[in-house]
């Protein structure tokens, strides 16, 4: 796949978003063709996320959209990580439609948000994955490198 | 001539190449046809070199060199036909600076005839090669269509100023008539030419509007190009050929339902490949929307 693939296909992605995204989701930045951020927000009363935005980061590669983005929730002052349990406390996603197995090219960075955005909104269960501080104390990878284990697919 | 042998030279051309040398690797390649005359591939190997050195004429005899050869060396090897899309690759790239755009775009659609029948993996490049030379063509078209169209905005509203001053010369002519009706004359015809004018400024800022995304069924959802060469799933889903061939070389899953999907299961679209067809003819600006 040339170079030129995923850059035309982020630049018109880019254009498309700058014409309105769904509620809930922000365009924060998308200075250049390898890392966007956005903010997502739930949008219904789900006490574990009322009043909270956050942040999510977009990383692609130059196979992009064949190959899946990596995205991760990033933390700041105001934007914490929600507490989830396929999030670990470090920000790493674990959703399957971001895993090498899961990923289709027909998603992308809308489509994602607004999975992630749907992941939190039904979700009721206060706690992190199992096993979550080891996780973060002992993980220098990558999402990309983690095979994940898809210990429940019904969250 | 030397003792090193063609392919030696081809070789060290290549790694020229590769450095970005494109002068040196040409020489060599150069030195590589004087060994060996009648290899097409030495001839594609330093068109290539010339696109480079953006030296167009000698791309395009190069490469029409290379497509001679390899058509009277009868049968061609499976190696042989592969490298002809080069040919006709790059005689579309070289083409385009020329301004030569019906030849551009003519070579990039055999180039991606052949690449589709082999299954190369230059399909992507060879579908955006269309995609640029059919924008370039309209935006030809439509610079030459625009300069047309103000030179008959001129041209109109000559004739109306002749004809007003064909009107007040005989009404002159027949002296002591009112200076109302001259008056009236002038008046009626400037009106006339401020209309014809806003009439064609009123073409003109229909155009100049923000242009709307192109319609989705042109749009393969996953280069989010308008389609060239539209192929079906077996959903009834269509996709670029390329981008789906591409996706199914990674995993042969159908991108929406994740059932099982091979190069093999696709089927043309042809109505679809029409349509897109005439769309991208009337709105080449969708190639970059």
């Amino acid at each position: 796949m040339p170079v030129q693939f995923a850059a035309k296909r982020l630049g018109k992605e880019l254009n498309k978003i700058q014409n309105g995204l769904p509620p809930g989701i922000e365009l924060v930045s998308a200075d250049n063709l390898e890392e966007w951020l956005l903010d997502i927000r739930v949008l219904d009363n789900n006490p574990l996320y009322l009043n909270e935005t956050y942040r999510l980061k977009f990383r692609f590669g130059q196979s992009y959209p064949i190959e899946p983005p990596e995205v991760v929730f990033v933390k700041q002052a105001d934007r914490p990580i929600p507490i989830h349990p396929h999030i670990y406390s470090n920000g790493i996603i674990c959703l399957d439609l971001l895993g090498q197995q899961g990923w289709s090219p027909v998603q992308s960075v809308e489509s994602v948000s607004m999975s992630l955005q749907s992941m939190l909104t039904g979700n009721t269960k206060n706690e992190r994955p199992p096993g979550d501080e080891e996780f973060v104390r002992a993980n220098k990878q990558r999402p990309k490198d983690i095979e994940f284990y898809y210990h429940d697919n019904t969250v | 001539m030397s003792g090193q042998s063609s392919l030696a030279l081809k070789e060290e051309g290549n790694r020229h190449f590769q450095k970005g040398d494109y002068v040196a690797a040409e020489a060599l390649y150069t030195k590589a046809i004087l060994a060996d005359p009648i290899n097409p591939l030495l001839y594609t190997n330093r068109a290539m070199a010339r696109l480079k050195m953006s030296r167009w004429d000698s791309v395009i005899e190069d490469c029409e060199e290379c497509l001679r050869l390899s058509s009277s060396s009868s049968t061609s090897t499976s190696g042989g036909s592969s490298k002809n899309f080069k040919a006709l690759y790059y005689l579309s790239q070289a083409h385009l600076p020329l301004k030569n755009y019906d030849q551009a775009v003519a070579y990039a659609l055999e180039a991606h005839k052949i690449c589709t029948e082999t299954h190369d993996k230059s399909l992507a490049a060879v579908t955006s090669q269309v995609l640029k030379c059919k924008k370039e063509r309209w935006e030809h078209r439509e610079k030459l269509r625009k300069r047309e169209e103000q030179e008959l905005e001129g041209e109109v509203v000559e004739m109306l100023r002749r004809e007003m001053d064909g009107l007040l010369k005989t009404s002159s002519s027949e002296d002591g008539d009112d200076e109302e009706e001259r008056k009236e004359t002038e008046k009626m015809y400037e009106e006339k030419i401020e209309r014809i004018r806003a009439v064609f400024e009123r073409a003109r800022d229909k155009e100049n509007q923000r242009r709307p995304n192109p319609p989705d069924w042109a749009i393969d959802d996953i280069s989010f190009q308008v389609m060239v060469d539209p192929v079906m799933t077996k959903t009834g889903k269509s996709y670029e050929r390329a981008s789906i061939e591409e996706h199914l070389r990674r995993s042969e899953t159908d991108p929406l339902t994740r059932t099982p999907l091979t190069i093999k299961d696709l089927l043309p679209n042809i109505d679809l490949k029409h349509a897109c067809e005439e769309f991208l003819n009337e709105n080449g600006w969708a190639v970059d929307w």
